[in-house]
C-alpha cells in the first residue's frame, strides 16, 4: 500500500451525473448531503470536476444525447475509480426500457461496480451503496488491476472516435 | 479584451440535471448565449400511445419528473376521469389536494435551498434542507415513499389515511412552519444575501406578460396567473388558497414568492387535515376513455398542460404534455444578455428549471 492510499479512503469525492432520469434520485442525493443524513461523515463531497473525483454516481437510463458525455466523464476520471448506478432506470432502463431515445442502462456504456435498486432508492440505500463503493475502491487501489485492464477498457469504450 | 466562450453544463456542480449553455462573454458580461435542452429526451409521449395502457399512464407520467410527479400523475388521472365520467367523492379530492400541496412545499424548499447554495450560502442551503426533511417525513407517512408516490390512481387514491397519521402530520407541519419562518426571515433581512440576489435578473410585469411566463416566475413580477384559481380541478378555494404576488421580479422576489406559497400551502394542509370528510378512498370504475379533453394543473413551477384523446381502446390515441419550464426558457435566454457571468448560476436556479419535464 502506497503512502497516499492510506489516507485516500477518508476522502472519496463524488462526481454526480444525471443521464436522463426523472430527477427523483438526484434530489435524494441532495438530501444525502443535507444535515439529516450527512454523507460528509464518510468524507464524501460532491465535486463537479471529473479530474478530482473518485466515485462516479450515475442516475438515469442513459439517453442517446447523454451517452457521449457519460463516456467522456468516465475516461477523464483518474484511476482507481468506482462507478455506482442508482435507481431502477439505471438498471437496464426500468420503465423507460426500449424507448426510442434510450440506451437501456448504464452498463451498456461503462462498467458498473455497485448497483442501488429502487424507484427512487431511499437515502439509507444510497449511503449503503456508497460505503460498499469505498471498499471496492480500496480493493482496486491495492491490486492495481486497472493497469492490467487498461487496454481492454479503452478498446471497448472506443476513444478513437471521441473527436 | 477578446471574446471568451464559457461552457456551462451539461455536467456542472450547480446543476442536478443535464442542460448546457454556451456563454459568449466580454469582460465578464454575457453577450451571447446558446442553450441546449434536449439531453433528457426519452420519448415519453410516444411510449404513452404505443407501450402503455391507460391504467398504467399515471405511473408513466409520474416518471416525467421526480419533483412534480404528483402533478403529472394527477393531470392524467383527472383527464381520464373526465373522459370516463367518473365522479369522485370529497374525501378523495381532499386527500389528493393534501399530497399536491405537500409536494409543492418540498419542491419550493429545494429550489430556495439551491439558490442559497449557488450564491455562496452553503449553511443556508443546509438549514433549508433540514427544514425540508419534515415534509418528506409527512409525505412518506401518507404515501409510503419519499419521492415517487404513485398516490393518485384512476377513481381514487392508493391508500387511505388514518387519524394517527393526521396527528403526526399536524405536529410536523407546525415544526416546519417555525423553521420556514426562520429561514425566510434571514432571506428578508440579510444584507449580503441581498447584494447577491436583489436587482439581479429583473423581469418587469410587461416582459413577463410578453414572454408568457408561468408560475412563481410570473407571480414574482406581479403577473397574476395561477391555474389553481383559473381551472376547476380540485377545490382549492375551500381550504384557503390565496394567490401570492410580489412586484420586484428579481432573484430575491422569486425566492420570496416561493416562501409565501410554502406558508400558504402549510395553512391549506392544516385546513385539510382538520376538516377531512368521511367516505371511501376509492370509487368503482367502468368503461374506457373516449373523446378528447384538455387539462391544466398547477405544478410547483407553473402551468402544466395535458391534452388527452382516446377512442374507446386500451391505449390512448394522443398524449400531449406542455410543462412550465418550457414556457420559461425564452425569457431565461433574454435575461442572460448583459448580465455578469458570476450571476448566471443564480439566475438559472431562481427559475427552478426542471429539464426532465422540459425534454420529457
Amino acid at each position: 500500500m502506497g503512502f497516499f492510499s492510506k489516507f485516500r479512503k477518508k476522502s472519496p469525492w463524488i462526481l454526480h451525473y444525471n443521464t436522463g432520469g426523472c430527477n427523483g434520485c438526484d434530489i435524494e442525493i441532495l438530501s444525502a448531503l443535507a444535515p439529516r443524513y450527512d454523507i460528509e461523515r464518510f468524507g464524501m463531497l460532491n465535486r463537479g470536476n471529473p479530474k478530482q473525483a473518485d466515485i462516479l454516481l450515475v442516475t438515469g437510463p442513459v439517453t442517446k444525447n447523454c451517452k457521449d458525455v457519460l463516456r467522456r466523464l468516465y475516461l477523464e476520471m483518474a484511476e482507481p475509480k468506482v462507478v455506482v448506478a442508482m435507481g431502477a432506470c439505471a438498471h437496464g432502463g426500468g420503465i423507460f426500457r426500449n424507448f426510442y431515445h434510450v440506451e437501456n442502462g448504464v452498463n451498456n456504456i461503462i462498467p458498473v461496480d455497485v448497483w442501488i435498486p429502487g424507484c427512487a432508492p431511499r437515502v439509507e440505500a444510497l449511503i449503503d451503496g456508497m460505503v460498499e463503493a469505498i471498499e471496492i475502491w480500496q480493493q482496486k487501489s491495492k491490486e492495481k488491476e486497472y493497469l492490467r485492464d487498461h487496454e481492454k477498457v479503452i478498446k471497448t469504450l472506443g476513444v478513437e472516435d471521441d473527436g | 479584451m477578446g471574446k471568451i466562450i464559457v461552457p456551462f453544463g451539461s455536467q456542472h456542480i450547480a446543476l442536478p440535471e443535464p442542460i448546457s449553455f454556451l456563454f459568449e462573454t466580454e469582460n465578464e458580461i454575457i453577450t451571447k448565449v446558446e442553450a441546449h435542452i434536449g439531453y433528457v429526451h426519452r420519448g415519453i409521449e410516444k411510449a404513452a400511445i404505443t407501450k402503455f395502457e391507460y391504467t398504467q399512464l399515471p405511473y408513466l407520467t409520474a416518471r416525467v419528473c421526480g419533483l412534480c410527479s404528483i402533478t403529472h400523475a394527477g393531470a392524467v388521472v383527472h383527464g381520464i376521469e373526465k373522459l370516463m365520467d367518473i365522479e369522485v367523492n370529497k374525501r378523495i379530492d381532499y386527500l389528493r389536494m393534501l399530497v399536491v400541496e405537500l409536494d409543492r412545499i418540498h419542491s419550493h424548499l429545494l429550489a430556495n435551498g439551491h439558490v442559497a447554495e449557488v450564491v455562496g450560502y452553503e449553511n443556508l442551503f443546509m438549514q433549508t434542507f433540514r427544514a425540508r426533511e419534515d415534509v418528506m417525513d409527512v409525505l412518506e407517512a401518507i404515501t409510503g415513499n419519499r419521492v415517487q408516490y404513485d398516490y393518485q390512481t384512476i377513481g381514487g387514491v392508493a391508500r387511505d389515511m388514518d387519524s394517527e397519521i393526521a396527528e403526526f402530520a399536524k405536529k410536523k407541519l407546525k415544526k416546519l412552519k417555525d423553521n420556514v419562518l426562520k429561514v425566510m426571515e434571514f432571506h428578508d433581512s440579510d444584507y449580503t444575501f441581498g447584494l447577491k440576489t436583489k436587482g439581479i435578473g429583473v423581469i418587469s410585469k410587461e416582459m413577463a406578460a410578453k414572454y408568457n411566463t408561468a408560475g412563481p416566475v410570473a407571480r414574482a413580477s406581479g403577473l397574476d396567473t395561477d391555474v389553481r384559481a383559473e381551472f376547476d380541478y380540485l377545490p382549492f378555494e375551500e381550504v384557503g388558497y390565496k394567490m401570492q404576488l410580489r412586484s420586484e421580479g428579481d432573484v430575491w422576489a422569486r425566492n420570496m414568492v416561493r416562501f409565501d406559497e410554502i406558508l400558504n400551502s402549510i395553512e391549506m394542509c392544516e385546513n385539510i387535515l382538520n376538516n377531512l370528510p368521511e367516505g371511501e378512498y376509492k370509487v368503482k370504475v367502468k368503461g374506457r376513455p373516449k373523446g378528447e379533453v384538455v387539462v391544466r394543473v398547477e405544478a410547483p413551477r407553473g402551468e402544466c398542460f395535458y391534452y388527452l384523446r382516446g377512442s374507446g381502446k386500451k391505449v390512448m390515441d394522443r398524449v400531449r404534455i406542455r410543462v412550465p419550464t418550457y414556457a420559461n426558457i425564452p425569457i431565461l435566454k433574454e435575461l442572460f444578455l448583459g448580465a455578469k457571468y458570476s450571476d448566471a448560476q443564480a439566475i438559472v436556479l431562481s427559475f427552478d428549471p426542471c429539464m426532465s419535464c422540459t425534454a420529457r
